[in-house]
């Protein structure tokens, strides 16, 4: 599952993204007794993905230009 | 009025569903696992014909008031999303889950026994998904690769021009380079996909990452695909068989099968 390539950190930040893809963005959903919004839950993967994908650009970049 | 007042309080259980099992299902599957607060163990809470795996939580930390500023404080979400997915993980390829999305949340056990008895489709989803674990697979396509590739078919393979045709030649190339890039993706997108989905029960295609995030590695797949456990080895030399002239695959999991929970139209 480990890249040659990839840094331990990088590594990580693609699991972590794989991992929210599933869980906040996949699964059965229902409305339970605690209003975790529908919209709610869907902005906040959104706003996680952007961090996620945003930080393992930096880490890519900074690998290249070692 | 005031035992009202205090089970509103921020000690007061409330139970957070990581995703249900058929009844007498995993009844020791989740043995020793402890849930998204580090704390309680996995409960199996009984319904008619499903049972929810789940744990007990506090208000403090899911309630209304609280769960909004949590949700935005990003080391607080990787940890209870890692935590999610921990304890689905821990009975994958031993019993089936219909796995649910993150923050499902009840205020008490009748709550979500009233749950399970009205979703009368998460048994016929857990059905659907019996004996199948979900396998991810990405495709990228090197860009370098796609290159030298085209490159050394034109007779190109010293890294200095030898004459201004050679010179032209490989201005030309760097600059159909893109468009090769792109119709090779397609290809090997359907052609893969395809292959890949007749090893398995079902499958899905999820949005690539975009051409330009890592240009040198394009993403052209990112396949989401319910294999049964004991065709797994098979679904993975098929993956191991696909075109790798310029490309490579990572195949992650097994995962519970969060991108096929949702109930299909044969469930409904």
């Amino acid at each position: 599952m480990t890249a040659p390539s990839s840094t331990p950190a990088l590594q990580q930040q693609v699991t972590l993204l794989e991992l929210v893809d599933r869980v906040l963005n996949k699964g059965v959903v229902l409305t339970g007794d605690v209003t975790l919004s529908v919209a709610g839950v869907d902005l906040v993967y959104v706003g996680l993905r952007v961090l996620l994908t945003s930080v393992a650009t930096l880490e890519r970049l900074d690998r290249e230009s070692r | 009025m005031s035992a009202a007042a205090s089970a509103q309080g921020d000690d007061a259980a409330a139970y957070y569903v990581y995703g249900v099992v058929a009844r007498g299902d995993g009844a020791d599957a989740f043995d020793g696992v402890v849930g998204l607060d580090q704390a309680h163990e996995i409960l199996l809470i009984e319904g008619r014909d499903v049972a929810a795996v789940a744990s007990e939580v506090t208000l403090g930390e899911f309630g209304d008031d609280v769960l909004t500023s949590n949700l935005r404080d990003p080391l607080w979400l990787e940890e209870k999303v890692r935590a999610h997915d921990r304890v689905l993980a821990a009975a994958v390829e031993r019993v089936t889950v219909v796995p649910f999305r993150f923050g499902t949340i009840y205020r008490s056990l009748d709550h979500v026994r009233k749950m399970l008895d009205e979703r009368a489709d998460l048994e016929r989803t857990l059905e659907r998904l019996r004996g199948a674990v979900e396998l991810g697979v990405k495709g990228f396509l090197s860009r370098d690769a796609v290159r030298d590739r085209l490159a050394a078919e034109h007779g190109l393979d010293g890294e200095k021009p030898a004459s201004g045709r050679e010179y032209m030649l490989r201005r030309s190339l760097e600059r159909d380079l893109d468009d090769a890039v792109q119709r090779l993706a397609a290809e090997l997108a359907d052609d893969n996909h395809e292959r890949l989905t007749g090893a398995a029960e079902a499958a899905i295609a999820n949005p690539v990452r975009a051409a330009d995030e890592q240009p040198e590695e394009r993403m052209f797949l990112n396949g989401a695909y319910l294999v049964r456990v004991d065709r797994e080895d098979g679904f993975r030399a098929a993956v191991a068989s696909l075109d790798s002239t310029d490309a490579r695959y990572e195949v992650t999991g097994p995962w519970p099968a969060y991108n096929f929970a949702e109930p299909s139209e044969d469930d409904a």
